[in-house]
């Protein structure tokens, strides 16, 4: 049979199965994403704080987990704590795993888009009698905001990709069931095929985004 | 009691020489798939700025797509497909390493040609204009007036990339790729002591990159002084 005649034939059995996974692939990035933008968010300012051992600890945090791959972390928290007694379940070792993993990446997104605003803006708010923290949620983050959407949603693709290494840690997402699929069938282009293009049918839209918020935050500058 | 001072204690002298060895399929790998993916991502950037619209598109097509997925996935179709389409054919059941350096660089060379492309494009026309007006033709102003000036801004996304690459080449365990992750793998099973193991092999693997964050850092706060 041919590669179209087999791909109709067996179609309505992947596909179901697939989008499933692409399911579960969409929770775990959501979930990691929304991890990473909080601890991020706390690393960053612990980064910026004028406290010499909080910014120390904030650096160290950054560089090892943007210096270990994303792979070995997860190996770390899906087979590594069961030893010190702790059993997480499949999908929340990846949303934990990806989610501290994005935040040290995430940090360094906040603190370039924080000390991208000119200092005179901080001044400015604080002479006019605002607290630290004032400035901070009035002034400085929406503006810094800005600055960083089109980072975060370039960093948010590269998280949906990332989602792909939790299959090995048993999260029931795409490349999960794509594997499990192979085994069943042998049907190893078919399947890696249509999993290739759910993925693509995801992060090019995103790509697109990506490219108008950039369009958008240079015209605002 | 979970002690890991002791695992180390007891352990390390068996674990580390058989870890730092499997860093130099790491290595290897990493730098292997570098070298083809600049190959790749110099030729498909240069397609991608070509006058012809079809080259272009295709360049877009190949950029879009391997960009667009995931590493594994790539490997996965690099390495379990060819076999399972002609399975007389012997070259294309490649093996695991070489499934590895071209599945990595097909998903680099994409990123790198992104990269080379707003390099060129970074430069203002009035250089090649020049060049061609004083009577190059436009392979050697490209030769010698655009790409050594591109060269000095692609370099710091360049270094960056390497780091990522460096990182990446841990999925490649999942492949059976002779690298770190897979001997960190096979040890964390035969051992039992998966958290101790997959540290150390997280601390390796840091060992290794760091050394190029610290370049990449270097190089761009060079460049950002001379321009």
């Amino acid at each position: 049979m041919g590669f179209w005649e087999i791909m109709f034939e067996q179609f309505p059995y992947f596909m179901p199965l697939l989008l499933r996974g692409a399911i579960m692939t969409v929770t775990v990035a959501v979930g990691a994403l929304a991890l990473a933008l909080l601890l991020g968010l706390v690393v960053a300012l612990l980064k910026m704080s004028p406290l010499r051992m909080l910014h120390g600890l904030a650096s160290a945090y950054i560089e090892i987990l943007r210096g270990t791959p994303a792979l070995a972390q997860l190996f770390v928290i899906y087979f590594g704590l069961p030893d010190i007694g702790i059993h997480p379940e499949p999908v929340t070792a990846a949303i934990i795993g990806l989610g501290i993993n994005g935040s040290a990446y995430l940090a360094e997104i906040y603190r370039a888009g924080i000390e991208a605003i000119h200092k005179g803006q901080i001044e400015a708010a604080l002479s006019l009698g605002m607290t630290p923290t004032r400035a901070m949620q009035y002034i400085i983050l929406p503006q810094a905001l800005r600055m960083m959407l089109p980072p975060i949603t370039n960093f948010s693709i590269i998280l949906l990709k990332d989602t792909a290494l939790v299959s090995v840690v048993a999260a029931p997402e795409i490349m999960f069931f794509a594997r499990n699929l192979v085994t069943e069938t042998f049907l190893s282009m078919h399947v890696y095929l249509l999993a290739a293009l759910i993925y693509l049918c995801m992060t090019i839209p995103m790509a697109r985004v990506v490219a108008v918020l950039e369009r958008n935050r240079q015209a605002w500058q | 009691m979970f002690d890991l001072v002791d695992i180390y204690r007891e352990n390390l002298a068996a674990w580390l020489p058989e870890m730092v060895q499997a860093c130099f399929g790491t290595l290897k790998l990493a730098f292997l798939s570098f070298l083809l993916a600049v190959a790749v991502g110099l030729l498909v950037a240069l397609l991608r700025t070509s006058a012809n619209a079809l080259v272009r598109a295709i360049a877009i097509c190949y950029i879009e797509v391997a960009r667009g997925m995931p590493a594994l996935v790539i490997l996965y179709i690099v390495y379990f497909v060819p076999p399972q389409i002609a399975p007389g054919v012997k070259w294309l059941a490649l093996s695991s390493f070489t499934a590895a350096i071209i599945g990595l660089a097909i998903h680099g060379g994409a990123i790198l040609a992104e990269i080379f492309r707003s390099g060129i494009e970074a430069l203002h026309h009035g250089q090649k204009e020049a060049a061609l007006s004083l009577g190059m033709t436009p392979a050697k102003a490209m030769a010698y007036i655009i790409l050594p000036q591109a060269m000095r801004i692609v370099l710091p996304p360049v270094a960056n990339y390497s780091i990522g690459l460096l990182k990446d080449t841990a999925v490649c365990a999942l492949i059976a790729a002779p690298e770190l992750m897979l001997r960190a793998k096979d040890l964390a099973s035969s051992s039992f002591q998966p958290m101790a193991v997959f540290l150390l092999a997280a601390a390796l693997y840091f060992v290794m990159s760091y050394p190029l964050a610290l370049l990449a850092r270097h190089i761009e706060s060079r460049l950002s002084y001379s321009r």
